[in-house]
């Protein structure tokens, strides 16, 4: 893998080639309007971080997945067919490096030790991942201390920078070393640059906790713990931090209908609500917020580390601790699980 | 084993037959036929998995599978009737065209508890899976791997009890040691009275090279578990089978958790000693 | 010292001596936020928890939220419409009156972030705040902004900035502002009803479905809301627009002569929609039809909660 360059001059002209025979996302917008859309270029460097993930180009709010006819008459009737992945040649410019991070986090849940989820996998293994560092990380932004980088490549096929009014460009996959040699980028030595503006970066975020005890401590000692009363007390149990973040990928599936035929589809769901986990019977396993609150900080930060190698559930990406109307800021909250004793 | 390609896909099934197992009609068994008998070949299962029951236009439920792979040429599903699809379910007819999608879960380890006893205890409806586990068991082609089989089964009445034929056709036989009850005494009823556990601990099987087998309510499989301790169960011979909401089956779409662990797909079957490692939220 | 400052102090020495006299068992107020303009819920339960209690003009989310379901004595922080749900919640039985101490903030109207990221669109990293002015500060600037130009929308046209009904004030009153003409709803109010069913689809086009304005507002208390019944189920799930539509046209009507205009529900929202436009509308027409706000009384109860024989209207007999 190597290094790459495109000048001021050729960037139109490398975001055209980009968006030649696929379509090219990119974030366009500002602040909290900061969207991926669809562009041919040129694509602003300008902005902080795109307001919901990127998760929605893989994993839609709504997906019909499958669906059947009721006429009796016709060949089978009230049988489910496929409707595939709906995944086109796609190329994304622009992730920052904690999207893409968390990206690979819900990959291994959709393509888990057991079984592939053919509609994330069709869309996810298609596109092309151009990462954009961040030289200059927001205030709400915290990937150092979850294990990641304002230079992370975790989940990336190319890692570019704003360099000199063009891109600097470090491939890391074939796939990314291939887009770059067609778009014409020319080849360069960044290791240097990159490594020095990464520390600044890091630097720049502050001195942060690392929360490494919760790794060392046992789940139901992080469980028992006396905190979580008082952690979840003043939640809404809106799940606006679940629909956010990054690596939240929990759905609900759900039939719909009408005289002729109908649809299965999934719809994006939150642990927040009591009724993610409401039995038939009445019974509920998390009946309360504390409970669910409790979830989802174990989940981010012990269960999905302990299922996939130590990467966090949280990427740092700040996106729950500014959305959450009740400030309930996942920072403060891993400080707590990272000292509090049962 | 569940379509390779798109695991969300059922296999489409007729109902061949149903039966009203309970006198408040709340419960029914399901007898589906695979519309391509190549599907049967695909949906190799063990006692102890579960399916989604897939109805058009209404969704999925997830349910053990009551039928045990050595009876061939059909699944058999028990449903309960408490919410949206299994009351639609309960309205259907035989000849209905629907969905199966599985087999799902981890099957109870009867393969690994070969050269053991075994004690299975079913406590209401869930014997379900546990009546396919003794089916299993009780094959010629199985039965010589094991050791002394019991099977402890418990419900409300005489008419909640499930699979009567089944049961008293195993009585007859002397390499099964069969208790059946009912939790109060109703004229004509012969058999044991009282709650699970009770029964149990008057007939509990020594714990040496012995393994449980438990599924049941909640509240059934909490006070059972200590009749075995005081019978000297290990944590790790003592088998279970857990329930949660469900929707994708697959480990994916994240409500069934029980700390790091999807029921789904990690479970159902868990033993003891793994759950006390785990938060209790099942 | 400033207003502010004096509120903070009123604030916390009165709950400090609510709970030491044992007469309630919490005092649910504002701490300072981890993020710039943002102050959030706390719960006070000791007296040294109180010195993180602060009022501020970023004191959005109203708190009244939290009382229903909840046991025991509480003393509630509230500025005048926290203050009137706190009413309201009472006159709907859903909490005991006996239970209630409001401690009521004479406010002066609240900060409307996103009228900031107007005059302002770079990253925050830290917010202050005078009696008249906020000061931002960001990588390589420092802005101070006057509060009269970013207040929320609400905030603009309050008639009940004091708490009309507390237990006791923490400071003196403040001045409301101009009579609420409702000159901002001419527009809409004159186009055609397919016209307005236009502007409201384009309101509501980012709704993601998460509900947080419902979670937030201290009317939605309902134990299964409309939008989660699953038998019957009423609403799909998707984010299908004619099923986004009946959520904010029935949350709406819900809300009816019930609303008390606090803007938690824009609070919460995480698309920026201006969800209150859909009460807005009612409340001019509640306004209009029965002379009637919610929550400035103890026995007066919402209009289109009560029936009697002499009612005007005939469809209802």
């Amino acid at each position: 893998m190597s290094d790459y360059l495109v000048s001021e001059k050729t960037l139109a002209g490398f975001f055209t080639a980009l968006a030649t025979g696929r379509r090219l996302l990119a974030p366009q917008g500002q602040g909290d309007d900061c969207r991926l859309a669809e562009t041919t270029g040129p694509v602003s460097l300008d902005y902080a971080n795109t307001h919901l993930s990127p998760k929605g180009v893989f994993f839609p709010q709504t997906e019909k997945i499958l669906a059947f006819h009721k006429l009796a008459d016709k060949p089978k009737a009230n049988q489910y067919q496929d409707l595939g992945d709906q995944a086109q040649p796609t190329v994304i410019f622009g992730l920052r490096p904690c999207d893409a991070r968390g990206l690979t986090v819900s990959n291994r849940v959709f393509q888990n030790d057991r079984f592939t989820d053919p509609y994330w996998k069709g869309k996810y293994e298609s596109a092309i991942k151009i990462g954009l560092a961040c030289l200059n990380p927001s205030p709400q932004c915290f990937c150092a201390a979850m294990g990641g980088s304002p230079f992370g490549e975790m989940g990336l096929d190319v890692l570019a920078y704003p360099k000199d009014q063009g891109l600097g460009l470090k491939a890391l996959t074939p796939a990314g070393e291939e887009i770059l040699k067609k778009a014409q980028a020319e080849p360069a030595d960044l290791a240097a640059d990159m490594a020095a503006l990464e520390k600044k970066a890091i630097q720049s975020q502050g001195s942060l906790d690392d929360y490494a005890t919760i790794n060392e401590r046992k789940i139901m000692e992080l469980y028992k713990a006396d905190h979580w009363a008082k952690t979840a007390e003043p939640c809404l149990g809106c799940g606006v931090c679940t629909f956010f973040c990054p690596t939240c990928h929990c759905f609900d599936i759900q039939d719909e209908q009408n005289e002729v035929g109908g649809v299965r589809m999934r719809n994006w769901d939150t642990c927040m609500s009591p009724l993610f986990t409401l039995h038939g019977s009445g019974h509920n396993p998390r009946p309360s917020k504390v409970e669910r609150v409790r979830q989802r900080f174990m989940h981010k930060l012990k269960y999905i580390p302990l299922k996939q190698d130590g990467v966090r559930g949280c990427t740092g990406c700040g996106r729950c601790v500014v959305m959450c109307p009740a400030n309930i800021d996942i920072r403060s909250v891993a400080a707590v699980m990272a000292q509090a004793s049962a | 084993m569940i379509s390779v390609n798109n695991p969300y896909l059922p296999y489409p099934v007729r109902i061949a037959d149903i039966v009203v197992d309970s006198p408040d009609k709340s419960l029914r068994t399901f007898k589906f036929e695979f519309l391509d008998p190549e599907d049967e070949t695909r949906f190799e299962y063990l006692p102890g998995q579960f399916a989604e029951l897939s109805v058009p236009g209404q969704g999925e439920i997830p349910i053990g599978i009551a039928s045990s792979p050595t009876e061939k040429g059909y699944v058999l599903f028990t449903v309960n009737r408490v919410g949206q699809v299994s009351s639609y379910l309960h309205n259907m007819r035989v000849g209905d065209v629907m969905g199966v999608r599985g087999p799902l879960g981890h099957p109870y380890p009867v393969r690994d508890l070969k050269g053991r006893n075994i004690v299975v205890i079913a406590s209401g409806f869930a014997v379900t899976t546990l009546r396919a586990t003794v089916a299993w068991l009780l094959h010629p082609d199985n039965r010589p791997n094991y050791g002394r089989i019991t099977f402890v089964y418990g419900a409300r009445s005489p008419g909640h009890l499930l699979f009567r034929e089944d049961w008293e056709a195993w009585q007859k036989r002397d390499d099964i040691d069969v208790y059946v009850a009912i939790y109060k005494m109703v004229p004509g009823w012969t058999g044991k009275v009282g709650f699970v556990p009770a029964v149990l601990q008057e007939i509990c099987p020594p714990a040496e090279n012995t393994a449980a087998i438990i599924c049941g309510p909640p509240i059934a499989i909490k006070t059972t578990q200590p009749v075995l301790f005081e019978a000297g169960y290990k944590p790790d011979n003592i088998i279970m089978s857990l329930e949660n909401r469900m929707k994708c089956g697959l480990g994916i779409c994240g409500r069934c958790n029980v700390g790091p662990e999807y029921v789904c797909k990690d479970g159902p079957v868990f033993t003891l000693a793994q759950l006390n490692e785990l938060p209790p939220e099942y | 010292m400033g207003n502010l400052d004096d509120l903070t102090q009123k604030i916390r020495e009165k709950a400090k001596s609510l709970l030491k006299s044992g007469q309630v068992e919490v005092v649910i107020g504002y701490r300072a936020g981890t993020v710039p303009l943002v102050a959030a819920p706390f719960f006070a339960r000791s007296p040294e928890d109180c010195d993180n209690l602060i009022w501020s003009s970023f004191a959005r989310l109203n708190l009244a939220n939290y009382l229903p379901n909840r046991a025991g004595k509480v003393a509630l922080v509230a500025k005048g419409c926290d203050a009137r749900s706190a009413v309201g919640q009472v006159t709907e039985n859903q909490f005991p009156r006996e239970n209630l101490y409001l401690l009521g903030v004479p406010c002066a109207g609240l900060i409307d972030p996103a009228r900031v990221a107007a005059k302002e669109p770079r990253p925050i990293q830290s917010a202050t705040e005078s009696d008249e002015a906020i000061t931002i500060t960001g990588a390589g600037f420092s802005q101070e902004i006057k509060k009269a130009e970013v207040l929320r929308r609400n905030c603009q046209t309050c008639a009940h900035r004091t708490p009309t009904v507390s237990n006791e004030l923490t400071g003196p009153e403040t001045p409301n502002a101009p009579p609420d003409d409702f000159s901002d709803l001419k527009d809409l109010l004159a186009k055609t009803p397919a016209e307005r069913l236009a502007y409201f689809k384009d309101l509501i086009k980012d709704c993601l479905r998460c509900y947080a304005c419902r979670n937030a507002c201290p009317l939605c208390y309902c134990p299964i809301c409309f939008v989660d019944e699953t038998r019957p189920q009423w609403l799909g799930k998707s984010t299908d627009p004619m099923d986004t539509m009946t959520f904010h046209l029935l949350r709406g009507l819900h809300c009816a002569g019930r609303c008390t205009a606090c803007g938690t529900c824009e609070t919460a929202c995480p698309v920026n929609i201006k969800v209150r436009e859909f009460n807005r509308v009612l409340d001019k027409s509640v306004q209009e039809n029965w002379a009637y706000e919610p929550g400035l009384t103890w026995d007066q109860k919402p209009p289109l909660t009560i029936y009697q024989p002499n009612d005007p209207a005939d469809f209802i007999k």
